[in-house]
């Protein structure tokens, strides 16, 4: 601590006309901010180049329990899409058959449009079974790609499908049939050579 | 008269609006920033995850459990690898799987094959039945990996999962 002083009266310096001293302008105080100043830019570079603002996100899949027995669905209304282990895309509609009901190639961005025909056809509107058949070769981000594919169909279909009203006068309900599956034997030699 | 002369005083920048700015930046990018979980942290690999369109679900923080299916940055080969987020959770599950290394107890993300895998799954159920599941995969993995995992899923009753995807860059 500095020294201090008594502060009686007595000692109290004359100021006035007589006083001698010279009077200081007051200007408040002064506070040196540049340390301050200077932590707050470190820091603030620091967390601009850790921080990433880009979230992942999700997309969500169900997986239907285990069934022992088979459910007959109407071959009218399922269509299979295959991607192969080399990345390629098929399609068929129906029961694919290595004669009369070929695979056809389809590249990745032509899925949506298929997927919004094909769901929205009068004879199978809102019934249809979409069949992912994917080989266990194929790299998970084609898989994922034509997952999208699938899911940016829908807003389109749900769209299309809410504008007719259903007997109670709401729109009517979006429903999804979806599946992924692995690809079987059978179907790797009905896609070979295509 | 003589002139009065003004006394130099070089030039004065005014640096408020640029400390506010600086300050509002901060605390911004202060409160916004989540540190690296210790899971993370113990992991041996990068996940370069698959894109997908932008989607506005996110993915949840809390009582998820993640399975990753990652390349090993050493060894090239993949694996599963089991975490939860929820941190009582994890050392409850952890506990009641019978005959888990000892060394792995204290680990917050566990190299699983698919035996080891499914029981994490079961236990995780058990403990907290509402358990999130996401599927963290590396978008070069193959795709027996993925559905090896969603048929151990299935069998350990966790019918509902999410993929974890990157937002595409237009």
């Amino acid at each position: 601590m500095a020294g201090g002083g008594s502060l009686g009266p007595a000692e109290k310096v004359k100021r006035g006309k007589n006083s001698k001293r010279k009077k200081k302008k007051r200007i408040g105080f002064h506070l040196d901010m540049t340390p301050l100043v200077d932590i707050t830019f470190l820091l603030l570079t620091f967390f601009m180049f850790t921080t990433t603002m880009l979230k992942p996100q999700i997309m969500e899949m169900r997986i239907p329990p285990e069934r022992y027995e088979n459910i007959e669905v109407k071959a009218s209304e399922l269509l299979t899409i295959f991607l192969r282990g080399d990345g390629k895309l098929f399609w068929c509609a129906g029961i694919p058959d290595a004669t009369n009901n070929k695979p056809e190639l389809i590249t990745l961005d032509k899925i949506k449009a298929l997927s919004i025909e094909k769901n929205l056809k009068p004879a199978v509107r809102n019934r249809l079974i979409i069949s992912f058949t994917v080989s266990i070769d194929a790299p998970y981000e084609n898989v994922i790609s034509v997952l999208d594919q699938l899911n940016q169909a829908e807003t389109p279909i749900t769209e299309e499908i809410g504008k007719e009203l259903d007997k109670d006068g709401h729109p009517t309900k979006r429903a999804r049939k979806f599946t992924i599956v692995e690809m079987k034997d059978a179907d790797v030699k009905l896609l070979e050579g295509l | 008269m003589p002139k009065v002369r003004k006394k130099r005083m070089g030039f004065v920048i005014d640096m408020t609006p640029l400390v506010d700015i600086t300050f509002l930046l901060l605390t911004f990018l202060m409160f916004t920033a989540k540190f690296k979980s210790e899971a993370e942290n113990e992991q041996q690999f990068v996940i370069i995850r698959p894109t997908a369109s932008a989607d506005t679900t996110k993915l949840p923080e809390r009582d998820l459990a993640v399975i990753n299916v990652a390349i090993d940055d050493k060894t090239r080969d993949t694996s599963y690898y089991f975490g939860l987020t929820n941190i009582n959770d994890q050392k409850q599950v952890w506990s009641m799987i019978p005959d888990l290394p000892p060394a792995l107890l204290d680990k917050k993300l566990v190299k699983a094959d698919s035996l080891l895998l499914a029981k994490f799954i079961k236990y995780t159920l058990q403990v907290r039945p509402s358990t999130k599941f996401a599927m963290d995969a590396d978008k070069r993995v193959r795709f027996k990996y993925i559905n090896d995992a969603m048929n151990i899923m299935r069998k350990s009753h966790a019918f509902v999962f999410n993929f974890v995807t990157e937002k595409k860059k237009s």
